[in-house]
């Protein structure tokens, strides 16, 4: 990795140089692994599909690193990964790049899918319904067989490196219906479903991410269950798997069961008080203190 | 001769004109007073007689008493006395000589009362009863004839007092003065001392505020007084005198009240409760009845401590100068008054909790469940449990009305909690999942077999079973029966024993379950475990087979040790208890229960249930080997018992009490209901039969589960016909669920459940709303209840000739509309030209430009309309002053126009052309004019695109305010709201508060940036009950004012029309800085009330 600036404090990297070099813990709850990895070979784009917290970022991190296993290519430090996080004023200079005044010249700077596509990166847009419609459509072209990254300003057709694959996130319980994908782009990709993994699985996932044991675990997935059910009042999705795990760090660190799940668990999720009142009492019946 | 023979002799012959008697009464008072008197005394008092005689036209009368009497009183007086009483005696004789005969008839009994001295008193207040008519003579003579008696218990002047009351009765009624008088004797008697006084200063009070309730009062009052304690009773009666000079004719009806409610309390607490009131009364002596009156309840849901805090909190009320809000706080009608008790109170209502367990309850499930009341369940007559009993039927949860086990509120919650856990536990562990002869986790089924058993045994009886057949799926199904568990019961012959023993299995098997998943709870859990082991009954009481169950129960307590049982029969219980052991494994499964419940039945039927005399063995405590027995499937034999003792005399056998924290458990019912809900889903369950109203009735009188017993006498089959619509009726729509609009076709509809059955089309969803008392400054809770349904339909064709006949004005409205409506909805950007420079764009194009790069300066933005997102209800007063026809309004307010001139023939002719005119359109009632606006506004709003909602309300009194939707807020516009608006009709009253809070809440539950709510009346707010009286306006003023400031605050912009002139009137108060608009012509209203919304919804 080419490392811009080091100090104690902090790393400061280059957006196409990022990669992951340490295995990310990721459990998988079907066969994501191996669609990705297939989808991967054959340059099929993917879309992942999910609410929030279900593990879609995490996901694609692991893949970066994994892809790196499996490529003795040349950058053996594994595939980069450049993260676009979408939102309605995206516009198609933010993605594919710009003009800058530098003194009394100006200097065109690549915007991240450029980057993406230049060094074969994976490039995971985040949300991508936020952004506009006429803003995601300069995309498809690199969705193409061609995989062509059109630059207007600069009058130029750039051909995506080996390696390079669009992955978008999608969460669909959340949009209205005026944000929703259109189906020409829709198309152009293969979804992967996410979704809340079983309580065994979920036990697990958390007590590795949080360090809390193995029964602490089980109770903060059976909790998860149990909320899970209470959809319709206002709760969105249900609680996260993230939301948990935050839990359980807390409780690892000496925080009450209760207190940790209060914090960590009701009060995140709503602010109706009658919802947190009935999560509380769930709380209170699952753990005892 | 003697002096009194010799008088005798001389004045009997005046005597003789008068009645016979009179010379003989002569001759015997003579003799009676011979010695006592000298002749000239004798004399006199003879000559007094005859010219008393002589008085008057019956005054002979007197004179016969005079004579009687005389001897005797004259033991107690003086001669000289006697004279004066003898002045007494011809005054009241020239009133009447009816009085003064009763004057003298009664002086004996008198004198024992009073002394002679006093009789000049005496006999004034009898004479000041005397106004010369007939009544008043009666009266007084009565009085004198009573008054002995009342001397007896009272002083004179207490008398006196009296006489004042009766004296101002005959101002009203003679006849009331009599009763009263007639009966004071007897009252005066029976009241203790100490309490006369007070009691007659009442009276007075009473009289003096509302003389009929005089009568009530000393009909009554006695018996109203003797249930409140008698040290207390005189200081009741002072308040009850103070209350009453200060409110007047309330001042019976309340004392009434509390004296009424006084009786339900303990009477070592009325001390202090009087003392409480008395020291308030000062400040209001309505509250302080109305504090007497509230103290039953009140003391029933708190401890005398908490009771003092809470009216502390109404006694702030008074010293902060707010005497009527004082006055609802301790009536129990205001919002405060509320939510103080239920603060202090330990007790816990279930409709404060039930939403929130409602949620608790599904997140644990996972299932739709409903939280409702066990006596709704009751009511329903379903017939299957107690009140208290929690319960479940798979869809809802019933829990008790209230909690009051233990002293703290927040333990009692935790009761709910446990409550619904085991019910949500039976649901989250397949309590209702019976299937038969299916093998659990633990337990290999023993059913199949059984079943070929009977059958076999049967068909050596000759009498044929039904069919057992093996479908497709292999499973065996027999025919006869309609759900898993009832086939499984039939396995038995005694059915209660096997339903309890699978009661208990199945409920120690949910309670270790939730034991282990929810250690949360475990804790409480265990609490009410332990509270119900120490209540158990005793089992020595019991039958031998029942005390072999209740021993069971006991152990699925946790509480083995409390377990007694006869010492040569340990090894049955061991085996009992082991195979107990093996439901409250992990992963145990309803097919466990049900087999651990098969052998225990068979361990029970065995033992004998005779009493324990007929026992002579030792009834025992286990042992700890017993206690920690491990898990184990019986193998038969008698477990090393001695024989079982037998006798003749068996008890009837019933079921241990069931422990209320786990409720009742009803799995036959309960699968028969989810089977009926499959069949009217059109689901069939491939491996059972549908089922027959046959095999209904048979479950129904053979199940033990359900207690047909306070059915009307007649025919049981009437009963179970009722209760099997009831359960079909409650299967078809499980609770919780949108009922389906129209009543479900073919089945009849049994057993009137009230409301349900008024109307069968019409669905009416109820609501609650508190009203404001702006006396009080607070909230009436849940005051009013909204009946909301969906408006009738009529005929399309009303809005197609509404649309024909304002034809013009539709189109005009439409265009006008239809121009409001937005192009688009944002922000365009990228313009060429426009409102705004966006920087960004402006700075890329600068520097694309210095690149070399060279596309249009696209750098402007413009704003279009707002997105618009508006949703507004229109209310619409639907009450009966709207069926007014508009020429009589009219007529209210306009004179004639024309002038006849004074010349008939010119009248007449108006008058024809009037009728003619009339005679072809039916005269327009204001209702007319606010459906044809409706109309309008329809085709406006659809024009735009703006949601909207249309409601009518209307109603009579403050529990059934009627809310009728025409069209809601989510609903489209179709053919259904065109014929509803048809049906528009003037029902009855404006109560408009309820209304408003209604219409408000739907906005609330909408979503939109802009809410608006415009209401259209013809009149001031009034129903019945909508103030003190009829005629009141401020409270119905009040109450709609905070209503539109109640929707202000949410968001909600208000907006009133009203068609009524003298609106101004009321309004201005109504509508501090809410917009309202008086319309001069009513005719102008179609016209109006577009462009009103327009205005209103432009910004």
């Amino acid at each position: 990795m080419t490392t811009i600036e080091h100090s104690p404090g902090f790393n400061q990297i280059a957006v196409e140089d990022f990669r992951i070099t340490e295995e990310p813990f990721y459990l998988p709850i079907g066969d994501e692994v191996e669609l990705f990895l297939a989808a991967y070979e054959q340059k099929v784009p993917v879309l992942l599909k999910g609410p929030t917290g279900v593990g879609k970022t995490r996901f694609i991190e692991y893949m970066s690193w994994r892809l790196h296993q499996n490529i003795g290519e040349p950058s053996e430090e594994g595939v980069p990964l450049i993260t676009v996080a979408c939102h309605e004023d995206l516009t198609a200079s933010d993605l594919v790049g710009r003009y800058l005044l530098e003194g009394d010249d100006t200097r065109w700077i690549d915007g991240p899918i450029t980057r993406a596509t230049k060094v074969g990166a994976i490039c995971y847009l985040d949300e991508v319904v936020e952004a506009r419609k006429d803003t995601t459509v300069l995309i498809h072209p690199l969705t193409d067989y061609r995989r062509l990254l059109p630059i207007d300003k600069r009058g130029e057709l750039l051909e995506a490196a080996d390696g390079f694959i669009l992955v978008m996130s999608y969460n669909p319980g959340y949009q209205s219906a005026l944000k929703d994908l259109k189906h020409s782009t829709r198309q152009r990709f293969m979804a992967i479903e996410f979704g809340y993994p079983g309580r065994d699985q979920e036990a697990e996932i958390i007590s590795k991410e949080s360090g809390a044991t193995h029964e602490i675990a089980m109770e903060l997935a059976k909790l998860a269950e149990k909320v899970r059910n209470l959809k319709e009042h206002g709760l969105g999705e249900g609680v996260s798997t993230r939301l948990l795990v935050y839990a359980g760090k807390l409780i690892h660190q000496g925080i009450t069961p209760r207190r940790a799940c209060q914090v960590a668990v009701v009060w995140a999720l709503t602010d109706d008080l009658e919802v947190q009142r009935s999560i509380e009492e769930v709380v209170t019946s699952i753990f005892e203190e | 001769m003697s002096s009194a023979a010799e008088l005798s002799a001389r004045y009997a012959p005046d005597l003789k004109g008068f009645g016979a008697s009179l010379p003989d009464e002569l001759v015997l008072g003579l003799d009676g007073l011979e010695g006592r008197y000298d002749e000239a005394q004798l004399e006199q008092w003879v000559q007094a007689g005859i010219a008393l005689a002589n008085h008057s036209l019956r005054s002979w009368e007197a004179a016969s008493e005079y004579f009687r009497v005389s001897p005797g009183i004259a033991e107690r007086m003086t001669f000289d006395q006697l004279q004066h009483w003898v002045e007494l005696s011809t005054e009241l004789a020239g009133e009447s000589s009816l009085m003064a005969a009763a004057f003298i008839k009664a002086t004996p009994s008198a004198l024992e009362q009073i002394s002679v001295a006093d009789l000049d008193a005496w006999s004034a207040q009898g004479g000041r009863l005397c106004r010369g008519n007939w009544k008043s003579i009666a009266l007084s003579g009565l009085y004198f004839q009573h008054s002995p008696r009342l001397l007896g218990s009272l002083s004179l002047d207490a008398v006196d007092r009296l006489v004042d009351i009766i004296d101002q009765l005959t101002e009203r009624s003679y006849e009331l003065a009599n009763s009263v008088l007639e009966g004071a004797g007897e009252i005066f008697e029976n009241l203790a001392e100490g309490d006369r006084e007070p009691f007659l200063s009442f009276a007075r009070a009473v009289t003096r505020a509302s003389w009929a309730d005089t009568r009530l009062y000393f009909e009554r009052g006695p018996k109203l007084l003797d249930g409140v304690d008698d040290r207390q009773r005189a200081a009741f009666l002072e308040l009850a005198s103070k209350v009453t000079m200060d409110v007047g004719r309330q001042g019976f009806p309340l004392f009434a009240d509390a004296a009424a409610s006084l009786t339900q309390i303990e009477h070592e607490d009325h001390k202090e409760m009087l003392a409480f009131a008395a020291a308030i009364a000062p400040a209001s002596s309505t509250a302080s009845m109305e504090y007497l009156k509230s103290a039953p309840f009140v003391r029933s849901r708190l401890t005398p401590e908490q009771m003092e805090r809470w009216a502390e909190a109404g006694v702030e009320l008074l010293n902060m100068g707010n005497a009527e809000g004082a006055e609802a706080y301790f009536r129990l009608e205001s919002t405060r008054s509320e939510d103080m008790l239920s603060a202090l109170s330990a007790r816990v209502e279930l409709p404060s909790v039930s939403t929130m367990l409602r949620m608790y309850a599904k997140a644990l499930s996972g299932e739709q469940v409903a939280v409702l009341s066990s006596e709704e369940l009751v009511d329903r007559n379903i017939g299957w449990m107690s009140e208290s009993a929690p319960t479940t039927e798979g869809t809802t949860i019933y829990l008790p009305p209230f909690v009051n086990t233990f002293p703290e509120q927040a333990s009692n919650f935790q009761v709910y909690k446990v409550f619904t856990t085991h019910q949500t536990g039976r649901m989250e562990f397949g309590s209702f999942l019976y299937r038969f002869d299916m093998d659990g986790f633990h337990t290999t089924s023993s059913a199949g077999e059984r079943e070929a058993r009977q059958a076999a045994d049967a068909q050596q009886t000759t009498v044929p079973v039904a069919d057992v057949t093996e479908d497709a799926a292999g499973t065996t199904e027999s025919a006869g029966t309609s759900t898993e568990v009832q086939r499984y019961f039939n396995l038995f012959n005694d059915r209660l024993l096997i339903s309890g023993l699978f009661t208990i299995a199945e409920d120690t098997r949910v309670d270790a379950y939730v034991s282990r998943e929810y250690g949360g709870i475990r804790p409480w859990l265990a609490r009410l475990q332990e509270r119900e082991s120490e209540r158990r009954p005793e089992v020595r009481a019991m039958g031998l087979r029942q005390a072999f169950v209740e021993n069971l129960l006991r152990a699925s307590l946790g509480r083995p040790d409390t377990i007694r049982w006869p010492q040569t029969l340990q090894g049955t219980m061991g085996q009992a208890l082991a195979a107990l052991k093996v439901v409250e494994q992990r992963d145990a499964t309803v097919q466990d229960a049900a087999e651990v419940a098969t052998v225990l039945y068979d361990l029970a039927v065995r033992i004998p249930n005779i009493p324990q005399e007929a026992i002579d063995i030792d009834w025992v405590p286990p042992d700890e080997e017993m206690i920690q027995i491990a898990p184990d499937m019986p193998g038969g034999g008698d477990g090393g018992d001695a024989p079982m003792p037998s006798s003749s005399e068996e008890m009837a056998f019933e079921n241990p009490e069931q422990p209320d924290f786990r409720g009742d458990f009803k799995p036959e019912l309960v699968q028969l209901m989810m089977k009926l809900k499959d069949q009217q889903a059109g689901q069939q369950d491939g491996t059972a039969s549908p089922l027959t109203k046959e095999q209904l009735m048979e479950l129904l009188e053979n199940s033990v589960e359900i207690t047909i017993s306070e059915w009307a006498e007649g025919d049981l089959a009437s009963s179970l016909g009722m209760f099997l619509d009831n359960l079909e009726k409650d299967a078809g729509t499980p609770a919780g669920e949108p009922k389906e609009k129209d009543g479900e076709s073919g089945e009849e509809r049994g057993g009137g459940d009230g409301a349900d059955d008024e109307e069968l089309k019409a669905e009416v969803d109820w609501f609650y709303y508190d009203e404001w008392d702006f006396r009080a400054s607070d909230y009436r809770p849940r005051w009013c209840r909204v009946g909301e349904r969906l408006g009738d339909e009529g005929e399309l064709d009303y809005y197609q000739e509404i649309l024909e006949k304002h034809h013009g004005l539709v189109m005009e409205t439409r265009r006008q509309f239809e121009l409001m409506r937005p192009e688009s909805f944002r922000k365009i950007k990228r313009l060429e030209d426009g409102q705004e420079i966006e920087l960004d764009d402006a700075i890329e194009f600068h520097v694309d430009k210095r690149a070399g790069v060279g596309p249009l300066a696209r750098i402007y933005s413009r704003r279009n309309k707002v997105e618009r997102d508006v949703a507004v209800a229109f209310l619409l007063d639907m009450s009966a002053s709207t069926d007014e026809e508009i020429e009589k309004q009219r007529q209210k307010y306009e004179e004639e126009e024309e002038d006849f001139q004074g010349d008939p023939s010119k009248y007449f002719q108006w008058l024809a052309q009037r009728r003619a005119r009339q005679a072809i359109e039916p005269p327009k009632r204001i209702i007319d004019l606010e459906k044809e606006s409706t109309v309008l506004v329809v085709e406006a709003l659809e024009a735009i695109g703006d949601s909207y909602g249309i409601y009518g309300f209307s109603g009579y009194g403050r529990d059934n305010v009627e809310f009728h939707v025409i069209k809601d807020l989510e609903e489209q516009f179709s053919d259904k709201v065109r014929k509803r608006i048809d049906k528009i009709d003037p029902v009855r009253s404006t109560r408009m508060g309820p209304a408003i809070r209604h219409a408000t809440q739907k906005l609330q539950d909408y979503d939109a940036k802009v809410k608006i709510l415009i209401m259209v009346s013809d009149g001031r707010p009034q129903d019945h009950g909508y103030g003190r009286d009829r005629t009141e306006k401020e409270y119905a003023v009040h109450d709609t004012k905070q209503a539109l400031n109640e929707a202000k605050r949410v968001g909600v912009t208000p907006f009133l029309i009203t068609v009524d002139k003298e609106g101004h009137d009321y309004l201005k108060d109504m509508c501090d800085d809410i917009g309202y608009e008086v319309v001069d012509n009513i005719e102008s209203l179609p016209r109006r009330l577009p462009t009103l919304y327009r205005h209103l919804a432009a910004d």
